[in-house]
């Protein structure tokens, strides 16, 4: 071999040592043959330290079975494999290269697989090469929290902290579509806190709210699970109840009515009592817009008012 | 204005028969090359299409995604690769419907979660890209790079999962090849988008294969 | 007396390579066909004592045309060359009467051996 050669090889090998990427390369046997800078500095295990052990024994966090098929795939297959930290976060659990201000615990990592044939063909080794990739990770995770968070924002009522107006007709629209399509049935109820301008009146605006906020946690604290309820406007909110029929869910309604008389609000010293009114209405063939449904429930919301209200009415 | 543009830079706007005939043969075998491999790793028979060649404008990649035929959510992972100047991306559009039949295929247990649909689409895109990719470079004579591949997006309808174009009057080279499991209601887009400066690049490639 | 060769593939490439990869020494008519049906028409035609045949194809593919052939017995010996390499599509093409199966891209010492093995040239 020529110098020129000697040379470019003994390079190469200081580049392979001291580059910012992982290199591992394992036998069949999962035994490690070779271990750059990398691994070494950021695993706090020296090569010579690590050569021929099992890289299972040297990292037992490591994922067996998945790990396995893995390098089965790229082995049997002959064939290079891509790994990403959004399957799984790490290969090796590493710290970060900003252990004190990273929002990240540990080294986000993307990993590729590569066999490596013996001279007669065979993959006799598989390399494994480590990408560190924490900054983009942590980036496009901070991006889908804000994401979801603004999503969660603009669909919220920030007094009550139920669905505002938009989202909750959103709802209502998908409730009808769903009930047409699977032939099923859901009861919109309409409410109205009683003589509520008084309140406001009486006891100022910070109360009118206490009252609100109040009214919104007993509706929360009430409905089921899959029940979805919403500021529809000022004082007046709506519930859908889906797989309900209308005198399921005027009864619901009515224990709710009961719950709200009954229950005395404390604003500051005073106490204050509330009652609401109800209209409820079922999901008919013959509604085409979630309008239909709404004016029917508010119809009905109308009666119980024009009745003496703190009642429910069903159409 | 799409138009002049490519008369301007002097690239094809049309392949020829001979042209569109011949990488439609080197995507015959580079095809059968990756599912050979996927039929094994799935132990089942791939049904193998006519891959189909087309050169169009990046603005109507959508429109012809959507022509894929996936009326419901998909998932898709995208692979870019470069090498002798030719550049491109390879993408994977799975049905989200495919994704319990593959699970049992490949013998993963356990709950069909986000992180598990990742997991089978990076698996089945490393066979099917990187085997495709393998074979088409054989063929060419040249090696590709590879980049990372990266979820595009999770549960999607095919018009969303990608952005509009920054050069929508650029044109690309599609390769578009529908893989198929036997006897099962599996299918998967396999598609090949080479760039405008790839193309002549390739052309020159394609026509030692016809000469030679 | 020249051997008459059909080569049936869909793509002209193909096709010329096929031909490209045949024995020079063999003494051969070649005629071709780009679909199943076209290839059916010169076996009964006389055009094909060996037949190479491609799988993938429109109008009738190779399965088709190895079906035909036996189901009709028609006179050739068949040769698949298909870029579809799973294990299975080999056994499929062998089960229904093909006496070799050529991998793409062809290997031209292979299709010698091949030939030769047989007895065809």
């Amino acid at each position: 071999m020529s110098d020129q050669s000697l040379r470019d090889i003994h390079w190469m090998l200081e580049i392979l040592q001291t580059i910012d990427v992982g290199l591992v390369v394992i036998n069949i046997e999962y035994e490690i043959q070779n271990w750059n800078g990398f691994m070494e500095n950021h695993s706090g295990h020296r090569a010579q330290k690590v050569q021929n052990r099992n890289l299972f024994d040297v990292f037992p966090e490591l994922p067996h079975t998945w790990f396995c098929q893995k390098v089965d795939t790229v082995r049997e297959l002959n064939i290079r494999a891509f790994t990403t930290w959004e399957q799984r976060p790490y290969l090796f659990r590493f710290r970060t290269y900003h252990p004190i201000t990273s929002t990240a615990e540990y080294m986000y990592q993307n990993s590729m697989l590569y066999p490596l044939e013996n001279t007669s063909g065979e993959v006799e080794y598989i390399a494994i090469v480590i990408f560190d990739v924490t900054d983009v990770a942590t980036n496009k995770l901070a991006l889908q929290q804000a994401n979801s968070e603004l999503a969660r924002i603009s669909r919220t009522d920030a007094l009550t902290q139920l669905y505002n107006r938009g989202y909750w007709e959103e709802c209502l629209y998908r409730e009808l579509l769903r009930c047409r399509r699977h032939q099923h049935t859901a009861s919109l109820i309409l409410l109205d806190v009683d003589h509520f301008k008084p309140v406001n009146d009486t006891h100022g605006h910070t109360a009118g709210d206490a009252v609100l906020r109040h009214l919104s946690r007993t509706i929360r604290q009430n409905v089921r699970e899959t029940d979805i309820p919403g500021r529809y406007g000022g004082e007046e909110f709506g519930i859908i109840l889906p797989e309900t029929d209308s005198p399921k869910a005027f009864a619901f309604a009515e224990r709710l009515r009961g719950l709200i008389e009954e229950e005395a609000i404390q604003i500051g010293d005073n106490s204050v009592s509330i009652t609401v009114s109800f209209g409820v209405a079922e999901l008919e063939q013959n509604m085409q817009t979630i309008e239909d449904w709404i004016t029917r429930a508010d119809e009905a919301l109308y009666q119980s008012k024009q009745s003496g209200r703190n009642q429910v009415t069903a159409t | 204005m799409s138009s002049d543009h490519a008369q301007e830079s002097g690239l094809p706007q049309e392949l020829t028969e001979e042209q569109r005939d011949c990488y439609q043969e080197i995507a015959n075998i580079a095809m059968g090359q990756a599912a050979a491999l996927l039929s094994r790793l799935l132990g089942v028979f791939i049904k193998l299409p006519i891959p189909r060649v087309n050169l169009f404008e990046l603005a109507d990649l959508n429109m012809a995604l959507q022509s894929l035929d996936h009326d419901e959510a998909a998932s898709a992972v995208c692979q870019g690769f470069a090498g002798d100047g030719i550049t491109g991306e390879a993408l994977i559009i799975f049905n989200d419907s495919n994704f319990e039949d593959i699970a049992q295929l490949m013998n993963y247990s356990g709950e069909q979660s986000e992180a598990m649909h990742v997991e089978l689409l990076m698996d089945v895109a490393n066979i099917l890209i990187g085997a495709f990719l393998k074979g088409l470079a054989n063929q060419m004579d040249l090696t590709f790079s590879h980049g990372h591949p990266m979820v595009l997006g999770q549960h999607k309808l095919v018009r969303d999962l990608l952005q509009p174009s920054r050069q929508p009057w650029q044109q690309t080279l599609a390769i578009e090849i529908t893989y198929s499991l036997e006897d099962h209601p599996v299918n998967c887009d396999l598609l090949l988008l080479f760039t405008e400066d790839s193309i002549r690049i390739m052309n020159q490639k394609v026509a030692y294969l016809l000469d030679d | 007396m020249p051997t008459s060769v059909l080569i049936c593939d869909d793509s002209s490439l193909a096709r010329k390579q096929m031909a490209r990869a045949l024995p020079r020494q063999w003494e051969v008519d070649i005629s071709y066909a780009t679909n199943g049906e076209e290839a059916l028409a010169a076996i009964k035609a006389g055009q094909a004592d060996v037949l190479f045949l491609d799988l993938t194809m429109p109008v009738m593919d190779g399965y088709e045309v190895l079906e035909h052939i036996r189901r009709e017995d028609l006179p050739t010996v068949v040769i698949v060359v298909s870029g579809d390499v799973q294990p299975e599509a080999v056994a499929r093409a062998r089960s229904l009467g093909a006496l070799e199966f050529i991998k793409k891209p062809i290997d031209p010492d292979k299709t010698l051996a091949a030939l030769t093995q047989y007895g065809l040239l």
